[in-house]
C-alpha cells in the first residue's frame, strides 16, 4: 500500500506539472479527484482496510489529496496567466503606425513674436494701448515735434488718405493719444500695424510696431537702458550683448538707435569664414529699436509740464524682430499667406 | 554723406586707423554705415596713398556734418585731435567786388546772407585727376574745374556754391527775391520748370539766374569759353528752398544741406576756400574784395545747464569739470558759472542745440551711451495685466487654430473692384477710404471687409492644387462713416473650403467643408466671447455676398454683427473659385455685448432621462422651430433640453418631406424620475406635436 501510494503521487505530479491548458487540468482533476476519480476512489475503499490500518492509511491518502489540489490550483493559475501574456501578446498594436488627428490651425508668426513681446511687458507692469490705424497729420506728426516741412518726415513715407488723414507712419501717435488723456505714472506699451509708402525684400507697405514708454517724476535715460536691456535679453538670449548709440528722433531728446550682437555671427561679423556674416552685413551688430527721452517738446504740446516729468520711449519692428528670430529673409512672406511658410510655426 | 578718410586727415590730425575712427563715430551717433577700401583704379591716380571711403548716415539735425569740416570737428571732440582747415586765399576789404557787382536782398528772411566774389582769367578746362577721382569716389560727376572746385568745396565745408558766368549777366545786379510774377525759369538741366509766387530765385536785374539754393539757370551757367565767375555763397531759408524743392522734386546737393540748416557764418570761408582752389587749377585772378550782404544775424541764445536737470535725465552725475570740457570741445561759449549750473552759447553752425535739453543730449553722447548706467525703474503704475480685449483675442485665435484655421494677416488694401463686391458688415452702403498715393491701383482703398484678403489666400492655394483651405484673419476694416470722417473696425473673418487636413490613416468617409461646418465655428465664437443667447439667427435679408439659401445673418439688438454662409455661386464663378464657406464678425461689437462676469450653476442632484423622437414634415421647416415651440408653447418644467440630433431626407421619407429627429431631456429637481411618468409626459408630447404641426411619428 505504501509503496503504491508513492507511486501514485509521483504520477500525479508528474501529469500535472506535463499539462498546457485549461481543460486538460480539468480533466486531470476529474481523473484523480473527481466523484469516480481514482484518488476518492482510493479514499473510499479505506473502509475495505482493517482497522488498525485505517487511520494511517487515511492520513496519507487525504495528504495526497490536499497536494494534487494545491498543485492543481497552482498549475491552473500558472496556466491561466500564461495563457492570458499570450492573448495580450496576439493583440500589440503596430506603434509605428501614424497617430489619427485633425490637423491643427497656426497663429501667425507675428502673432507669436507680438505676444511674446507684450508679455515681456505686462510682466514688467506695462500696460496695452491701442490707437486708430488712420491718423491726422497733428498726432502722427505735429505733435510728435515734426511739424510740415520737416526733413525728418522724409524718413516715413506716407500714405494719405485726404489732405490731413494718413496711415500712421509709427505707432507714436499712440503715445500722445494717451498722454493726452491721462496723467503720470504711464507705463504703456502701443502693439499695432503701421503703413510707409515702401515696397521690397525688406520693406512691406504694412508692418507692425511696438511703441512704448514711461513717464513719471523721476525716469532717467540709465532707466531706459535697463528696461529695455532686460527686454531684449528676455525676447533673444540672456547673455545678449547690447549696444546703445546716440541717434535722432525729433520727439525724443537725447535719442538712441539700441543693436544688438548678430543672431547668426555671434558679433563676429563672419571675419572667420573670410566674407561679411549676410545678416549684420559685417558690421557684428543689428539695429533692433529706436529710444530716447521724451521730448520736452512733446510734453508741452500734451499739457506736461517738462520741469515735473521726464519720461523715455522706445519703438520696435515686431517683422523685424520675427525675421531674426526665425532666419526670415523676405518681409513679404509674412502677408502672402502661403501655408507652407505659415504651417511651419508650431 | 560720402568722403575719403585722407580727406578727413586733411582737415585733423590723425593717428588712429579708419576703423577706429569709423567705431567713434558711429558710437557718437554718426553712424558710419560703410568703410570700404577704395579700388585700385583710384590707388593708381594716387600713387603710394591708401585710402577708405567712408559714408556716414547724417540725421535731419545734423545739417552741419554734411561737409567734411563738421566731421573733422566732431573728430576732434571725441579724439582730442587739433582742427587744422586747409588753405584758402583770404578775401580783403576792399570794393573791389562790390564795385563789379551790386547785391540786394528783398526777403531777409528767405535769404539771411549772400556772399560772392569775383574771379577773372578763369581757363575752363578738366580738373586734375586726383581732383576728379576723389570727386568721383564720393559720388559727384567731374563736369570741369570750375564746377568741380564748386562741388569740392561743398563736400568740403557743407556750404553750396554756385558759379555764373559773369559776362553773361547783363545788369551785374544781384537781386534774391521771391518769384512773384515770374511763371517759368530753364535750370541747367534744361528743363523749363513752373514756378510759384513763393519761389525764391537769384535774378541779375529782373532776369531769374538761379533756383535760389537748389539749381542754377541754364543761360548763365558756366562754359568752356567762360572767362570770369561770379562764386555765390549764399544762406537761405530751409523751409522754403524744401517746399520749392519738394514741389519740383528737384532734389540736389544744395537743396539736401539748406533743408538741413547751413551756417551762416560759414559762406565767406567757403569762398575763399574756392577762390584758392580756382587760382590753383584755373588759372583764376580774384578780385580781393568780396560783395557780402548779411541781412539778417542769426544770434545763438544763451541756455542754462543745469546740474540737476543733467542728472534727472541721464541718471547719473557728470563731474562739472567733463561737462565744461564736453561742452567746450563742441564749440560752446560757457558765459557764466552758478552754484547750478552754466549758462553756455552754441555755435552758430549748431542751429539743433537750442534748448536744455539738446545740451544735455550732446552730454550723454560724448560721454558715451555705454558708459551710462542701466538701472530699472521704480513701479508706479498699475498697469501689468492684460485688458479683457487681449485676453479674448488671444483666446479667439486659440479657438480658431484648435480648429484647424491657420492665422493670416494681409495688408489692408484692396481694389476697388473687390470692394465693390465685398461691401463688408457697415450698416447700409458705405464709401471705401480712399488711399491718394496707393502703390498700384490693386490697391487703392482700404478694405471694408477682410473677406477679400482671405479669397486671395484662397486662390493661391487653390491654384497650389490643395485640397482644403480653412483660414481666418482678425484684423481692421476701414470706412467713411456719414460726415466723411474714416472709421475703423476689428473685424474677425474665415474661409473654409474643401477637406480639413487629417493626420494619420486615411479615413473612409471625409466630408467637405459645409454649411454646418462654418456654422460651428461661429456658434463657437460666440459662446467663447459669452454672447450666443443674444444673438439672433436669421435667413432673410442675407448680404448679396451670399448664397441666398446657405447663409445666415446674425444680429443683437436689432444691428447686424455678423454673417455666414456659402459664398454666392454667381461670386464664385465671377472670380473664378469653387464653392466655399464665409463668415465675417464685428469683433468689437461682440466683445461690447460680452458679459463682464458669470455665476456657475449648481450641479443637477437627480439623473435625466432621455427620450427621441422622429417627426416627418415639410422640407421647408425649420428644425429649430419645433424646438423653440416645446420649450415656450408646450413649456413643461420637466423638459430640460431639446437638441436636434438629425436630419434625412429620401427614401423611405416621402418626397418634399424631411425626417427631423429629437433628443429630449427629462429632469425634476427633486427626485429620480421614473419610466412611466417620463414615458406619459413624452407620450403626451408627441401626440401634441401630431396634432399642432400635423408631423407624422417616424419608428
Ligand atoms: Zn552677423
Amino acid at each position: 500500500m505504501a509503496e503504491s501510494l508513492e507511486t501514485l503521487r509521483e504520477e500525479v505530479l508528474d501529469r500535472i506539472a506535463r499539462c498546457a491548458t485549461e481543460p486538460e487540468i480539468e480533466d486531470l482533476r476529474v481523473e484523480y479527484l473527481g466523484r469516480k476519480g481514482r484518488l476518492t476512489l482510493l479514499l473510499r475503499g479505506l473502509k475495505d482496510l482493517p482497522p488498525e490500518e485505517r487511520p494511517q492509511a487515511g492520513e496519507r491518502l487525504n495528504q495526497l489529496r490536499r497536494l494534487a489540489e494545491e498543485k492543481l490550483a497552482a498549475r491552473l493559475a500558472q496556466v491561466k496567466a500564461r495563457e492570458k501574456e499570450r492573448i495580450l501578446r496576439e493583440e500589440t498594436v503596430d506603434i509605428t503606425l501614424p497617430g489619427s488627428r485633425w490637423e491643427r490651425g497656426r497663429m501667425h508668426p507675428l502673432t507669436l513674436v507680438m505676444d511674446e513681446i507684450i508679455d515681456v511687458f505686462l510682466g514688467m507692469g506695462f500696460e496695452v494701448a491701442r490707437g486708430p490705424d488712420i491718423e491726422d497729420d497733428y498726432h502722427n506728426f505735429e505733435a510728435l515735434n515734426m511739424p510740415k516741412d520737416h526733413p525728418a518726415r522724409d524718413m516715413q513715407d506716407t500714405f494719405f488718405v485726404s489732405q490731413d488723414r494718413l496711415l500712421r507712419t509709427h505707432t507714436s501717435p499712440v503715445q500722445i493719444r494717451v498722454m493726452e488723456s491721462r496723467r503720470p505714472p504711464l507705463q504703456i506699451i502701443a502693439p499695432g500695424a503701421v503703413y510707409r509708402h515702401d515696397d521690397d525684400a525688406t520693406h512691406s507697405p504694412m508692418f507692425h510696431q511696438v511703441e512704448g514708454f514711461m513717464v513719471d517724476g523721476h525716469i532717467s535715460f540709465a532707466d531706459l537702458k535697463g528696461v529695455l536691456t532686460h527686454f531684449i535679453r528676455r525676447i533673444f538670449r540672456p547673455e545678449t550683448k547690447l549696444r546703445f548709440r546716440p541717434s535722432f528722433f525729433p520727439f525724443t531728446e537725447p535719442s538712441a538707435e539700441i543693436d544688438m550682437q548678430c543672431v547668426l555671427c555671434g558679433g563676429e561679423g563672419g571675419k572667420r569664414e573670410g566674407s561679411a556674416c549676410r545678416v549684420c552685413k559685417g558690421s557684428g551688430w543689428l539695429e533692433i529699436l529706436g529710444a530716447g527721452m521724451i521730448d520736452p517738446q512733446v510734453f508741452k504740446f500734451v499739457g506736461y509740464d517738462p520741469e515735473r516729468v521726464s519720461g523715455f520711449a522706445f519703438g520696435m519692428g515686431v517683422e523685424r524682430i520675427a525675421m531674426l528670430k526665425f532666419g526670415i529673409e523676405d518681409i513679404r512672406l509674412f502677408f502672402q499667406n502661403d501655408l507652407r511658410f505659415l504651417r511651419q510655426f508650431v | 554723406m560720402k568722403f575719403t578718410f585722407n580727406w578727413l586727415k586733411e582737415f585733423v590730425g590723425l593717428r588712429a586707423s579708419p576703423q577706429k575712427i569709423a567705431e567713434a563715430l558711429t558710437m557718437a551717433g554718426l553712424e558710419v554705415e560703410s568703410l570700404v577700401p577704395l579700388d585700385p583704379g583710384y590707388a593708381t591716380r594716387h600713387p603710394g596713398e591708401r585710402d577708405w571711403l567712408m559714408e556716414v548716415n547724417v540725421t535731419p539735425n545734423r545739417g552741419d556734418c554734411l561737409g567734411i569740416l563738421g566731421i573733422a570737428r566732431e573728430v576732434t571732440v571725441l579724439t582730442g585731435g587739433r582742427l587744422k582747415p586747409p588753405r584758402v586765399d583770404p578775401h580783403t576789404g576792399d570794393a573791389s567786388a562790390r564795385r563789379a557787382v551790386d547785391v540786394r536782398i528783398a526777403s531777409p528772411r528767405l535769404c539771411p546772407r549772400y556772399s560772392a566774389r569775383v574771379v577773372h582769367g578763369i581757363r575752363v578746362a578738366r580738373s586734375p585727376s586726383w581732383m576728379q577721382s576723389r570727386l568721383e569716389a564720393c559720388g559727384v560727376r567731374p563736369v570741369n574745374n570750375v564746377v568741380d572746385v564748386t562741388n569740392w568745396v561743398m563736400l568740403e565745408t557743407g556750404q553750396p556754391l554756385h558759379a555764373f558766368d559773369l559776362e553773361r549777366l547783363s545788369s551785374k545786379r544781384i537781386v534774391v527775391q521771391r518769384a512773384g510774377a515770374i511763371k517759368k525759369f530753364v535750370t541747367l538741366d534744361g528743363i523749363e520748370r513752373e514756378l510759384e509766387p513763393e519761389d525764391l530765385l537769384i535774378c541779375d536785374g529782373e532776369v531769374p539766374i538761379a533756383l535760389a539754393g537748389i539749381m542754377g539757370g541754364r543761360d548763365s551757367e558756366v562754359r568752356p569759353e567762360t572767362g570770369s565767375l561770379l562764386l555765390e555763397s549764399a544762406n537761405f531759408d530751409p523751409l522754403t528752398i524744401r517746399r520749392t524743392a519738394k514741389r519740383l522734386a528737384l532734389h540736389s546737393e544744395a537743396s539736401h544741406r539748406f533743408e538741413r540748416g547751413v551756417d551762416p557764418e560759414g559762406t565767406l570761408y567757403a569762398l575763399d576756400r574756392a577762390v584758392w582752389l580756382l587760382k590753383e587749377i584755373a588759372s583764376g585772378s580774384p578780385l580781393g574784395g568780396v560783395a557780402d550782404r548779411y541781412a539778417r544775424r542769426r544770434k545763438s541764445a544763451a541756455l542754462w545747464l543745469r546740474h540737476q536737470r543733467v542728472k534727472a535725465l541721464l541718471g547719473i552725475e557728470l563731474a562739472s569739470g567733463e561737462v565744461e570740457k564736453i561742452t567746450r570741445a563742441l564749440g560752446l561759449k560757457i558765459r557764466r558759472r552758478s552754484k547750478t549750473g552754466l549758462q553756455v552759447i552754441p555755435p552758430s553752425y549748431r542751429p539743433d542745440l537750442a534748448r536744455e535739453a539738446d545740451v544735455i543730449e550732446e552730454l550723454a553722447r560724448v560721454h558715451g551711451y555705454d558708459k551710462m548706467p542701466a538701472t530699472l525703474p521704480l513701479v508706479r503704475a498699475a498697469g501689468g495685466m492684460a485688458d479683457g480685449h487681449l485676453r479674448r483675442e488671444r483666446a479667439m485665435r486659440s479657438f480658431l487654430a484648435g480648429e484647424g484655421l491657420t492665422e493670416m494677416i494681409h495688408l489692408p488694401f484692396t481694389s476697388r473692384e473687390m470692394n465693390r463686391r465685398f461691401p463688408g458688415l457697415w450698416r447700409g452702403p458705405r464709401p471705401a477710404v480712399e488711399v491718394l498715393n496707393p502703390l498700384t491701383q490693386e490697391n487703392a482703398e482700404m478694405r471694408l471687409s477682410l473677406i477679400p484678403g482671405l479669397v486671395e489666400s484662397l486662390r493661391a492655394q487653390v491654384s497650389q492644387k490643395s485640397k482644403g483651405f480653412y483660414g481666418f484673419d482678425l484684423g481692421k476694416v476701414f470706412s467713411l462713416g456719414f460726415t466723411g470722417a474714416p472709421e475703423e473696425r476689428q473685424c474677425l473673418a474665415g474661409a473654409i473650403f474643401g477637406y480639413r487636413e487629417r493626420r494619420g490613416l486615411r479615413v473612409k468617409e471625409q466630408s467637405p467643408a459645409a454649411f454646418l461646418d462654418i456654422k460651428g465655428l461661429v456658434e463657437g465664437i460666440l459662446e467663447l466671447v459669452g454672447v450666443a443667447p443674444q444673438v439672433i439667427w436669421t435667413g432673410e435679408s442675407l448680404p448679396p455676398i451670399l448664397h441666398p439659401g446657405k447663409g445666415a445673418s446674425l444680429e443683437i439688438a436689432g444691428s447686424r454683427v455678423g454673417c455666414l454662409g456659402e459664398l454666392h455661386p454667381d461670386l464664385c464663378e465671377e472670380l473664378r473659385l469653387p464653392s466655399f464657406f464665409i463668415f465675417e464678425v464685428d469683433f468689437e461689437k461682440l466683445l461690447q455685448y460680452a458679459p463682464r462676469e458669470f455665476k456657475v450653476r449648481s450641479l443637477r442632484r437627480f439623473p435625466s432621462v432621455e427620450r427621441d423622437l422622429a417627426v416627418v414634415l415639410d422640407d421647408g421647416f425649420p428644425a429649430q422651430r419645433l424646438v423653440n415651440w416645446i420649450k415656450e408653447q408646450f413649456n413643461h418644467s420637466l423638459i430640460e433640453e431639446v437638441q436636434v440630433f438629425d436630419e434625412y431626407k429620401g427614401a423611405p421619407v416621402p418626397q418634399g418631406k424631411k425626417s427631423l429627429a429629437y433628443t429630449i431631456s427629462y429632469r425634476a429637481e427633486d427626485r429620480t424620475l421614473t419610466d412611466t411618468e417620463v414615458n406619459a409626459l413624452h407620450g403626451e408630447l408627441v401626440s401634441r406635436i401630431g396634432q399642432v404641426f400635423g408631423a407624422q411619428l417616424r419608428e
